[in-house]
């Protein structure tokens, strides 16, 4: 059955510039509560960084084997289930791949609360690595290899 | 969400334009082979990158592409004469050769030397395979011709077709790296669609409809792998390349041909959407040929001006009773306009400060910050990459790999297009 052209058509019709304009125009709220976590000491350099930009409700963190705890970057340790609470999406960044171990009990918390995670792996030139070997099961997207503006990129666009 | 200057900076592809500049550091497909099918036929008018051209071909088969205004009052060269060994216009009788050069000024003296003068802007334009493809660049910069495998296998293995849409290069071309709309827009065209239908990887697609992706820097532009569970410790891959700026490949499907599109900016508020498919060891078969030609798989069945029949003028001839028994997930016939049918929804050029993207856009996010830099770079003197053969004899996957081993160290060679050499495909 096919339905030829109503005059007062749908969504099919909003496509020229001048019916683009009649778009609502409202402010999105950010609606991530994203979660940023370091899994070694180089990627938390550069998770400290990106943590002196301005955020909507971004936090970020670092942590220690084997994950229970993560440690926000004003140095305050915080319970890993309590940072999971109240997020729903978490990026994992990983330059060297140590840390095999927080990156399992932090990914099986995800999953168990279905957040959303992300990986980025930033060893660079490398496209095969440790990290990427860990974080692989445990991210729904993974970016190889990733540099430091990419993080930035990515809580840009993901409104955190 | 974007900035707006970085929207325009990405979206807007005329001449001065960052992003134009860019484009035209490549060689672009702009006609198909057949649009120009003989000797002096008529002229054809070549929208691209926001400039009006004109294409002939001559008396001796040479193509032309060049400005589409008559250098004396500006009339258009379509409706010029194209006559022995040049294209005449109709109003005071100038008449210009294939490069655009003014051989004839009848006006003028029999010794006057003032036709040497005059010349049309004109470009380079070469036939390989069934497209034409033009470089509208500095003579001085032009690269090498396209070395994509599509265009550089023998006659008989390849089918190209090229379908208007009506909306920003950018919308058309996120659509193309976005793996993460398949399972869900194009799932009912598995099973159904006789380009698809029939092979390994549909069943490891439909048992998994919650892919999750890699986006792999590398050097002519990304690779997105797409990863389900396959048999027990494996994964099943579909990796889709994308190459700077408008190429990118769909992974194969058992033995059908290996598809991919350019998306090709005609002005900020339209493209082609260039679909072939081609195979890299055998013959396109008759009835291969039939359904490509009906508008199966990439491809649209179009009018003559080669814009889809199904258009926003008929809602895309929307079959609700389609959609509601699940036969197709959007209502809309075809993988080609499920796609453009969206896509031009979201208006000509869409705002894109006010997206709301997530976690699994990152393949866009990554690609738009790619083509930024390359655009800006390039203003500082930094040659872009995917004008390289290297960058261009590259192939999309499908495989199963083990699954604690990374798809690139995987698939390693299978990327790369060698002649004779069959794609990597389940
Ligand atoms: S769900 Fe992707 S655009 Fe609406
Ligand atoms: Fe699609």
């Amino acid at each position: 059955m096919s339905n030829l052209s109503t005059p007062t058509g749908g969504c099919a019709e909003a496509t020229t510039a001048k019916e683009a304009a009649f778009r609502i125009d409202y402010p999105l709220s950010a609606a991530r509560n994203t979660r940023v976590v370091a899994l070694d000491p180089e990627a938390e350099a550069m998770v400290r960084r990106a943590s002196e930009l301005e955020w909507g409700q971004a936090r970020f963190f670092s942590v220690a084997d084997p994950g229970h705890t993560l440690i926000e970057t004003t140095g305050v340790p915080v319970d890993l289930d309590e940072v999971l609470n109240d997020t729903n999406t978490v990026v994992l960044v990983a330059v060297e791949g140590s840390n095999a171990e927080a990156v399992s009990t932090i990914g099986a918390a995800c999953k168990v609360r279905g957040i959303m995670t992300a990986g980025l792996v930033v060893t660079p030139g490398a496209l095969t690595s440790e990290a990427l070997l860990h974080l692989r099961p445990h991210a729904r997207i993974l970016l190889v290899p990733a540099d430091e503006d990419d993080l930035v990129e990515l809580l840009r666009a993901t409104r955190a | 969400m974007l900035r707006t200057d970085i929207n325009e900076l990405l979206t807007q592809t005329g001449p001065g334009t960052p992003m134009g500049g860019l484009f035209r550091r490549y060689w672009q497909p702009v006609l198909l082979a057949e649009e120009l099918p003989e000797n002096d036929c008529p002229p054809v008018r070549v929208k691209v990158l926001s400039e009006r051209l004109i294409a002939i071909r001559d008396s001796e088969g040479n193509y032309g592409l060049m400005d589409e205004f008559c250098a004396h009052r500006g009339v258009s060269l379509w409706f010029g004469r194209n006559e022995q060994g040049g294209l005449r216009c109709p109003y005071h009788g100038w008449k210009y050769d294939y490069t655009g050069q003014a051989i004839e000024v009848p006006s003028e003296p029999e010794t006057s030397s003032f036709c040497a003068n005059v010349k049309l802007k004109s470009y380079p334009l070469v036939k390989l395979g069934d497209v034409l493809f033009a470089y509208l660049g500095d003579p001085a910069e032009q690269p090498p011709l396209p070395e994509w495998e599509a265009y550089r296998v023998p006659e008989g293995q390849a089918f190209t077709s090229k379908r208007v849409q009506e909306c920003n290069w950018l919308q058309a071309l996120e659509g193309g790296i976005d793996s993460s709309h398949v399972s869900f827009l194009h799932s009912g065209n598995l099973d159904s669609d006789p380009l698809f239908k029939g092979s390994r990887g549909n069943a490891y697609n439909k048992a998994d409809l919650k892919p999750s992706f890699e986006v792999v820097d590398y050097e002519g532009g990304l690779l997105i792998g797409a990863r389900r569970n396959a048999e027990e410790g494996h994964y099943y891959w579909r990796v889709t390349p994308w190459v700077l700026p408008n190429f990118t490949m769909v992974p194969p499907r058992g033995d059908h041909p290996v598809h991919g599109h350019f998306w090709v900016p005609i002005d900020d508020e339209n493209c082609w959407a260039w679909s072939f498919d081609y195979h890299p060891t055998r013959q396109l078969t008759e009835t291969e040929l039939e359904a490509m030609r009906a508008g199966k798989g990439v491809h649209s069945a179009n009018d003559e001006a080669y814009r889809p029949l199904a258009n926003k003028d008929n809602n895309y001839l929307m079959d609700r009773e389609a959609q509601r028994r699940g036969e197709t997930f959007s209502g809309i016939h075809g993988i080609a306009l499920q796609d453009s049918s969206l896509q031009e929804s979201m208006g000509p050029v869409v705002d894109r400060t006010k997206e709301r993207l997530v976690a699994t856009d990152a393949g866009i996010i990554k690609a738009r910050q790619k083509l930024r830099k390359a655009a800006l770079a390039l203003q500082e003197g930094v040659e872009p990459v995917g004008n390289r053969p290297q960058d261009q004899k590259v192939r999309s996957v499908a495989i199963v790999l083990p699954a604690d081993q990374s798809f690139v160290e995987g698939i390693g060679e299978a990327m790369i297009a060698k002649p004779g050499v069959p794609q990597t495909t389940v």
